[in-house]
């Protein structure tokens, strides 16, 4: 499989090509909880569901997903999808009907920059990046401070796009509580990217439900943490889902026989997603010992990410990295200083054990040495990995 | 709901003999195509559970198999964002190499793949698309064309009732100027409405196109149903198109996706468009191996369900029912005016025997797969002819224009 690997190296466009030390059989994948690999047994459930054709909305098991995702988060009908970004750009495009029109967001917000422009490509919007202060989380004062009014020169504020979890990062149920009765008060939307949500409500305790009622529209991943191969789903009312649905053909995401993996992410769901406080703990655990070592993290740990900085070590991640993968781990060599690493459900705890290990030889052999000098630029507000 | 739910036993346990469920057509999808409708609303006669069924809606319906799973199974779990799954790779290269390009992307719907192939060569407005005025990507793709590169469009009227010829292209081509919005692009359809695009008239619009710096791209959703008619290569028709998009999920029987090709670099440029709709799925890799599994299992069956299609629409026509197109692939286009009965006459009765047509008005599209045999092709003949003859017993005569639009009035009001 790793030789495969090497021999279509060269089609990569998104040159991972500072994973070219990657040679061994990677076991443990750590840059993103997208690695998360289907099983066997989700083929057998592949195969029991429904074939029927979805751009026609006859397939049972799709139908099925929609509905149960939907009751879940107390909105009225669901839309299976092929990706994140499909959802969100669909839920946005849906929600702005006519320019000029804008979205305001947090600045690091994957709808805005990793989505490769689409706000602007799919709704002609313009963008409100606003920066959270306290580096978690957008407030509510500063989502009253940065709305865009109605002007002739403006692009009015026509939704709100909250992303939880954020990098890792939870927003509190008061303060979205709190955007939202603004938001309403103004006539403006409420949109969530919930890539995550379901990491934010495994760690808080906050239903689906709950969240759900503060918002108009919500994207789920289901091919992240969830551990679905592909998929995405977004909730919200009958018509506004209706009109999504429309859009989505638009785009080509009509596909046909998708019950199969439907089928697979609703088993996800009620089996996988309560894996996710013990994947949380594992997180904290990991991040613990590697501070112990010197290291700092760029956001604090509160669900699946370490947002890992070596800087003071003078260890820089690249050679982490490298040490790690002779092990099979595999994490993003970042830019040297800095790096994310991402944990979900098929990372055992023998894999955060062995990455202690490693991680203690390695930083002991490196101990006494100047801090790193920071060399590539870190954008604290929107850390340069190529896809969630 | 309850109805579906009693009948899920009885699917489950038929799953392994037929090839797809026999979900009751309750809720039919609804299409405003004027020639394709699929709502029925007379729906009195449920399913027979027990009995096979055959969907002649289109060829989407092409359900996967057991045996499709076993292979999915079998199939690399890369991250297909990163390019990092075998399969996915090993498609594209297969699709590509076959078809003569240097590249192939995996998408998830013939709208995405053609629509990104267009984009991809759509560098800046004001510019146009020329294509066939009955061109799916024209007519059935959401406006797509305007949407993703704000291009107009020149919908070119085929007098010949079968494709667009070379001169119709030229007479039809925007040059550049203040007041318009050049063509950049002339797109085909092959196989469009069932029937094939003859190689030679490709050639010389390729060859004129290309003269003119004009790009040509082909949505050969059913190229593959052409190329096993003619006996053309898929090469032979790769040579004059700058992109190609080639469905899976129809008639090669895949249960998602399609296939664009082109040069690398144009496919690397689609890849960056392919993300930005949403198109980048992750453990794509079960798709794709059955995806190659059907063209080099399923693609060959075509001449047989060509060959069904051919005596469907002889024997149709001996019954009095006009072709409205020539039948040459897999499609039968009927008219059932002439036979004087209308959709709304032949449907419930098909339906009591298990087979699913679309249709408004007296026309409707029949679309074969490898999932209708000759029993179906019976089944259809016999049920027609009874409805026929019964009408005929009652005084039905030929239908003309104007009661044609009665009856859908009627039929929709019920």
């Amino acid at each position: 499989m790793a030789i495969r690997l090497l021999l279509f190296r060269g089609l990569s466009t998104y040159s991972r090509s500072s994973m070219g030390y990657l040679k061994e059989k990677v076991i443990y994948d750590m840059v993103s909880d997208t690695a998360t690999k289907p099983t066997d047994e989700m083929f057998e459930i592949m195969k029991q569901a429904s074939r029927e054709d979805d751009v026609y909305h006859e397939d049972d098991s799709v139908v099925a997903l929609e509905r149960y995702v939907s009751e879940l988060t107390g909105h009225e009908d669901g839309l299976f999808c092929a990706s994140g970004t499909m959802t969100n750009q669909l839920c946005l495009r849906a929600h702005l009907t006519q320019p000029p029109h804008s979205v305001l967001l947090d600045a690091r917000s994957h709808v805005y920059i990793h989505e490769c422009g689409g706000l602007a490509y799919h709704s002609q919007a313009n963008v409100t990046p606003v920066h959270a202060k306290n580096g978690i989380y957008m407030t509510a004062e500063e989502v009253a401070n940065n709305i865009v009014g109605e002007d002739i020169h403006n692009s009015p504020t026509r939704v709100i796009s909250i992303e939880n979890t954020l990098n890792g990062l939870i927003m509190p149920i008061d303060e979205i509580a709190q955007i939202s009765a603004l938001a309403r008060s103004r006539g403006i939307k409420m949109h969530v990217d919930g890539a995550r949500l379901w990491n934010a409500s495994q760690e808080t305790g906050v239903s689906l439900k709950e969240y759900g009622q503060h918002f108009d529209s919500m994207s789920l991943c289901l091919s992240k943490g969830i551990g679905a191969p592909i998929g995405s789903i977004l909730v919200g009312s009958r018509a506004f889902v209706a009109k999504c649905r429309h859009l989505r053909k638009l785009l080509g995401g009509g596909w046909r026989q998708a019950g199969s993996l439907a089928a697979v992410a609703h088993w996800c769901i009620e089996n996988i997603m309560p894996s996710m406080p013990h994947t949380h703990q594992q997180a904290k655990r990991l991040a613990m010992s590697l501070e112990a070592f010197g290291c700092s993290l760029v956001y604090p740990c509160m669900t699946n990410q370490i947002w890992l900085d070596t800087t003071a070590t003078g260890v820089s991640t690249k050679l982490l990295a490298e040490a790690l993968a002779k092990h099979g781990i595999k994490i993003s060599a970042g830019n040297g200083c800095t790096s994310r690493i991402v944990l979900h459900h098929q990372i055992t705890d023998e894999a955060i054990d062995q990455f202690i290990a490693t991680a203690t030889a390695l930083f002991k052999e490196y101990e006494g040495s100047k801090p790193l000098a920071i060399t590539g630029s870190f954008n604290i507000t929107a850390y340069a990995t190529p896809s969630q | 709901m309850s109805i579906l739910a009693s009948l899920r036993p009885a699917t489950r346990s038929l799953a392994h003999i037929r090839a797809f469920s026999s979900t009751p057509v309750h809720k039919l999808y609804i299409q405003s195509n004027l020639q394709n409708d699929q709502t029925h609303p007379n729906l009195a006669s449920p399913m027979d559970p027990n009995a096979k069924v055959y969907d002649f809606r289109s060829d989407t319906v092409t359900a996967p198999t057991d045996e499709m799973f076993d292979i999915m199974k079998s199939a690399s779990r890369g991250d297909d964002v990163f390019q990092e799954d075998y399969n996915v790779n090993d498609l594209e290269h297969f699709v590509s190499s076959i078809t003569g390009h240097e590249a192939g992307m995996f998408c998830a719907s013939g709208t995405m793949s053609n629509q990104l192939g267009l984009r991809t060569h759509l560098l800046q407005p004001p510019h146009s698309v020329l294509c066939d005025h009955r061109s799916h990507v024209f007519l059935w793709e959401a406006g797509g064309i305007s949407f993703h590169s704000q291009a107009n469009v020149s919908p070119v009227y085929a007098h010949n009732g079968v494709h667009i010829t070379a001169e119709e292209v030229i007479n039809n081509i925007v040059e550049e100027d203040l007041h318009t919005a050049p063509t950049k692009v002339v797109s085909l359809e092959n196989t469009l409405n069932g029937m094939i695009f003859p190689i030679e008239e490709i050639k010389r619009i390729s060859d004129h196109a290309r003269a003119r710096g004009i790009k040509m791209h082909l949505d050969g959703a059913r190229l593959w149903n052409a190329h096993q008619e003619t006996g053309v290569p898929l090469s032979e028709y790769g040579r004059y198109f700058d992109s190609m998009s080639l469905c899976l999920s129809k008639g090669v029987g895949a249960p998602i996706g399609s296939i664009l090709v082109g040069d690398a670099k144009f496919i690397r440029k689609s890849r960056h468009f392919r993300k930005l709709f949403g198109g980048g799925w992750r453990q794509a890799g079960g798709m794709a191996k059955v995806a190659k599994h059907c063209i080099e299992n399923i693609v060959p069956t075509m001449p047989q369900t060509h060959k069904i299609a051919r005596r469907l629409a002889n024997e149709l026509q001996a019954m009095g029912i006009t072709l409205t197109f020539p039948q040459m692939t897999n499609m039968v286009f009927i008219n059932t005016a002439s036979a004087g009965v209308t959709i709304n006459d032949i449907l419930p009765a098909l339906l009591r025997r298990n087979i699913k047509i679309g249709g408004n008005g007296t026309t409707s599209r029949l679309v074969l797969h490898h999932q209708i045999n000759d029993e179906a092709a019976d089944i259809l003949l016999d049920t027609l002819k009874e409805v026929i003859a019964h009408k005929k017993s009652l005084g039905a005569r030929p239908i003309s224009g104007s009661e044609i639009k009665q009856d859908a009035v009627k039929a929709y009001t019920q």
